[in-house]
């Protein structure tokens, strides 16, 4: 959309009417892009030029000179959000530019001016501004900051590289450091933003103007290029206070296959090596359920890719419970909520350590203050019969159904009064002393295949140590529930009530399986449930098998194995064999090789079917 | 909504009940109480913070979505609203065009609302797509909200569940079924027993819609509601029927139960059908715990083969000779 307003401007075909829409289209959200707008208008910029400025711009939002350099962070926020009023300032240049449509821009200043303190996402408006106020680990900080204010306090070529690579699962802070770390160093960050897209109509529209249509990938090819060759500073910021600039790359194109991932790649690597502005590139990791996913695999694979060129990575973890518990009681505090230590805590574990999710959490609990004084139930899980009825993390609501599973509690008479037929007795069980494990299972919200791993993993704990047929039995059950699961694996299923029968089949046999298995449960002693090892296991065995792909592309310069086992079995020990250096000599042979990746990931694509 | 479906109505046309008594209020929603409760604070103070509607079919998550959205934005709801299910193209052009263009639209609204995005049955839009939104919500959160609604939660990628609270909905019990459609009955005076009623909930295993639909279709073949009538329209294989079926397999009349079999699949139903029905009645048929195991997994196992193609006549009779197998090992 901004290619298409300078067109028009360039043109001079400024058909009020139609700029007018675009512009108070952006308006909406960004004030200042209409700044930099009117700019351009009176400026000789080009096309490009623009653009990238306006992308910078968008984030930044504080492009004002006069803007003391440590409170960067707070103008910013305050600039766009709090006060309407004060933003009258910057725009007295666009003023003449816009004042056929000011009633538009009135409308705007009203919906922003109305703005109260409750009426935002509490994620918008607990945006942590400053060091201290990041839940992230200490050390984390540190690491970035340091990297930060290497590059930015010497500007010679003596660093490498310029790129710092930040993973994490999503909600971990990633982009809140880098935004407070940027603001604590006055620093301003460029974002690089997604261009507002064409509209297809638009782009039939017009093309006969000779606009192209282009991808998001295209999009961000450009603007790599673009900082490569021109640098960021020189059109946007003369004039200005030599302010150090970082740039943010949170928005990866999304990849979509072979030849999408290539040219990221390339692109990527490019960057890396011709970037000398201090660059941050943000990738999201995704947990175990997602490891079959091709894009996930892809956002691993670049990250690998990355560190290999010479990025410097640095991986988040999960928020602690202790932190996010923190944080989350500060915010209660703001808001003049009374919630007991014990919510929060349930609040912050449900959240898995995504204290974006845990903030949303608690804003979505605290609508209904009634529950929070007088009915803890809702939310104390461990007594009642109720799960979380929300909290990402959906294990966290399956312990309290594991729990009964696993500790099998009995009546101690039978009744015998039913009128089924006698059973032997090793096949007779005390009725429990539950409701049927569906129901219990139908309040835990759980899915079959969790249910399975977790009850595999801990049944054990709870059998008696001198009861090898329950184990036996518990244990062939759970692999009958494991087989009915499988076939749920490979089909994508569409017919979602034949989906469903698998799983509460499954999830039945598994749970069944373990209660009835198990006749001679300990007493009720303490134990904790462990998470499955599988999972770590499988992961890590995922992680191998991609590490050997890997070396079979580079280091096996020219010779196609097809079979990992061959590789595992006897490429490696072999290497391993001939000594340390001939393997070094094979790394250091890599390295030149790297520039040929894309010849390698083609033959990769031949192969990758084995 | 109302006044244009009695408009309709009056033209003669039956226009489907669920729509018809489809709850307008948020706190008119049946089940849930506590999801519901809170959505309603949500539809009075506004502020609407991004959700994730997760729950099994007809049990409300569109419903309280759209009924929410009505609340919140009253007259407003047609410019402020964007609605878009799985049979709208939503590929990661619409994403990118169409949502983000709608976020960017400016719309007049009173303070603390905003304008909504429901995105229906979200977990069948391709994880791209999911990719390309999770940036559009970030940005616009201050004058557009998301609202998801899904079957299985784990199917929204994760960056996107980290941006919504997440609301899990659960099936809807035979009692609160029940009063809606006792509500529906008397509205549209549905000659009816209440056995017919007891059909209708079974046949609907806790799904509200698939409830309304059959006491609708019900009542337009036959124009009373009893056992009978319900299992004929419905077309599902009559629960006693089955359940006799389970029982004379228990007692050792493996021949009765065969022919039982037979009948039912002389009926025309398929093994699917069947199983499925089968797979009800075990889970609630009260037996011994051993017995009870066994049948579920030998079931999961003929279910998984007719899955998987093989849905011949002669499976179910293998399953039902496990089932005396099992109890014959099992029988004193």
């Amino acid at each position: 959309m901004f290619k298409i307003i300078s067109f028009h401007l360039r043109f001079d075909c400024l058909s009020i009417t139609v700029c007018c829409c675009y512009l108070v289209l952006v308006m909406g959200k960004r004030p200042i892009v209409v700044l930099s707008s009117s700019d351009d208008d009176a400026g000789d910029c080009n096309d490009d030029d623009f653009s990238l400025k306006l992308s910078c711009l968008n984030k930044s939002k504080s492009r004002t000179a006069s803007v003391p350099r440590t409170r960067t962070k707070k103008v910013r926020v305050s600039s766009s959000r709090s006060h309407p009023g004060k933003n009258a300032n910057p725009f007295d240049e666009m003023r003449l530019f816009c004042e056929d449509f000011g009633e538009s821009f009135t409308g705007f200043k009203v919906s922003a001016g109305n703005r109260k303190g409750n009426k935002e996402l509490w994620l918008d408006k607990y945006t942590p501004s400053s060091l201290a106020e990041l839940c992230v680990h200490k050390k984390k900080v540190e690491e970035i900051k340091v990297w930060f204010e290497e590059r930015i306090s010497t500007r010679k070529d003596e660093h490498c590289n310029y790129v710092l690579l930040i993973t994490g699962q999503s909600g971990v802070g990633k982009s809140a450091t880098v935004h407070a770390v940027a603001s604590h160093l006055g620093a301003t960050i460029c974002e690089w933003n997604t261009p507002t897209p064409t509209i297809w109509q638009e782009h039939i529209h017009t093309t006969n103007a000779g606009l192209r249509y282009m991808s998001k990938l295209d999009e961000f090819e450009n603007f790599v290029e673009r900082i490569r060759k021109y640098g960021l500073i020189s059109s946007s910021l003369t004039g200005e206070q030599q302010k150090p600039i970082i740039i943010l790359i949170d928005d990866l194109p999304v990849i979509n296959g072979k030849i999408s991932y290539g040219r990221l790649q390339r692109c990527l690597h490019l960057l890396v090596q011709s970037v000398r502005i201090p660059t941050v590139i943000l990738i999201t990791d995704y947990s175990r359920e997602d490891t079959s996913d091709y894009t996930s695999r892809c956002w691993e694979d670049l990250q690998t890719f990355l560190q290999s060129v010479g990025a410097c990575k640095v991986a988040f973890n999960p928020i602690t419970v202790n932190s996010i518990a923190k944080t989350l009681s500060k915010i209660c505090k703001g808001e003049n909520f009374r919630i007991t230590a014990d919510q929060i805590d349930v609040i912050a574990k449900a959240s898995g350590g995504d204290i974006r999710h845990a903030i949303t959490s608690l804003q979505y609990f605290c609508l209904k203050p009634g529950s929070i004084t007088k009915a803890p139930h809702a939310i104390d899980y461990l007594d009642d019969g109720h799960s979380l009825p929300f909290g990402r993390d959906e294990t966290l609501s399956l312990f309290h159904a594991l729990g009964k599973f696993l500790h099998n509690k009995r009546d101690i008479e039978t009744l015998t009064a039913s009128d089924s037929v006698l059973l032997k007795e090793d096949f007779t069980r005390l009725p429990m002393k539950m409701d049927a494990p569906e129901r219990v299972l139908g309040q835990a919200h759980g899915q079959a295949r969790p249910i399975a791993d977790f009850l595999q993993e801990n049944v054990l704990d709870f059998v008696h140590e001198e009861a090898m047929d329950d184990a036996w039995v518990a244990t062939s059950y759970l692999s009958d529930a494991d087989t009915l699961l499988a076939s749920l694996a490979g089909v994508q299923y569409k017919n979602y009530v034949a989906e469903n029968i698998i799983q509460s089949t499954a999830a039945s046999v598994a749970v069944r399986g373990v209660m009835f298995g198990n006749r001679h449960p300990l007493s009720s002693r303490w134990h904790a449930i462990r998470r499955p090892m599988l999972w770590q296991v499988e992961q890590s065995r995922w992680r191998n098998k991609k590490e050997i792909l890997g070396q079979r592309t580079t280091a096996c310069n020219g010779v196609n194995l097809s079979d990992l086992s061959i590789i595992a079995t006897e490429w490696n020990p072999a290497l391993k064999w001939l000594g340390f250096r001939a393997f070094e000599d094979d790394t250091r042979h890599l390295g030149g090789l790297v520039n040929d990746d894309m010849v390698h990931n083609e033959e990769e694509d031949e192969i990758e079917d084995w | 909504m109302a006044s244009s479906s009695s408009s309709l109505s009056s033209h003669g046309y039956e226009i489907p009940w669920v729509e018809k008594f489809r709850p307008t209020k948020v706190k008119d929603i049946v089940g849930n109480a506590d999801a519901v409760s809170r959505l309603q604070i949500i539809a009075r103070d506004g502020n609407m913070p991004n959700l994730i509607l997760s729950g099994p079919p007809g049990t409300g998550k569109t419903t309280s979505i759209l009924a929410l959205a009505h609340e919140l934005l009253g007259p407003n709801y047609k410019e402020a609203v964007l609605e878009l299910n799985a049979s709208d193209d939503r590929g990661i052009d619409v994403v990118r065009n169409k949502i983000k263009m709608f976020a960017q639209k400016k719309v007049t609204l009173p303070a603390g609302r905003h304008k909504v995005i429901i995105l229906d049955e979200a977990d069948s839009m391709t994880s791209g797509a999911q990719q390309a939104l999770r940036r559009t919500m970030e940005i616009y959160s201050n004058s557009t909200r998301f609202a998801l609604a899904c079957n299985t939660s784990s199917k929204i990628i994760e960056p996107i569940q980290s941006r919504c609270a997440l609301v899990r909905f659960s099936r809807l019990s035979d009692d609160e079924i029940l009063g809606r459609l006792k509500v529906v009955v008397d509205a549209e005076q549905v000659p009816c027993v209440p056995e017919g009623l007891e059909a209708i909930i079974f046949t609907a295993d806790g799904d509200m819609r698939q409830a309304l639909n059959n006491l609708q279709a019900t009542y337009a073949g036959f124009r009373f509601v009893n056992q009978e009538n319900v299992f004929k329209v419905c077309d599902q294989p009559h629960p006693l029927h089955v359940k006799n079926m389970v029982r004379n397999v228990i007692e050792g009349r493996f021949d009765d139960a065969c022919s039982g079999l037979k009948q039912l699949y002389d009926l025309g139903y398929s093994p699917t059908d069947i199983i499925t029905t089968l797979f009800r009645i075990i889970k609630n048929y009260d037996m011994a715990e051993y017995l009870k195991l066994e049948f579920m997994k030998e079931t999961g196992f003929a279910h998984m083969r007719i899955c998987d193609g093989v849905g011949s006549y002669l499976q179910l009779c293998g399953l039902l000779s496990k089932f005396s197998i099992a109890c014959l090992t099992a029988k004193a």
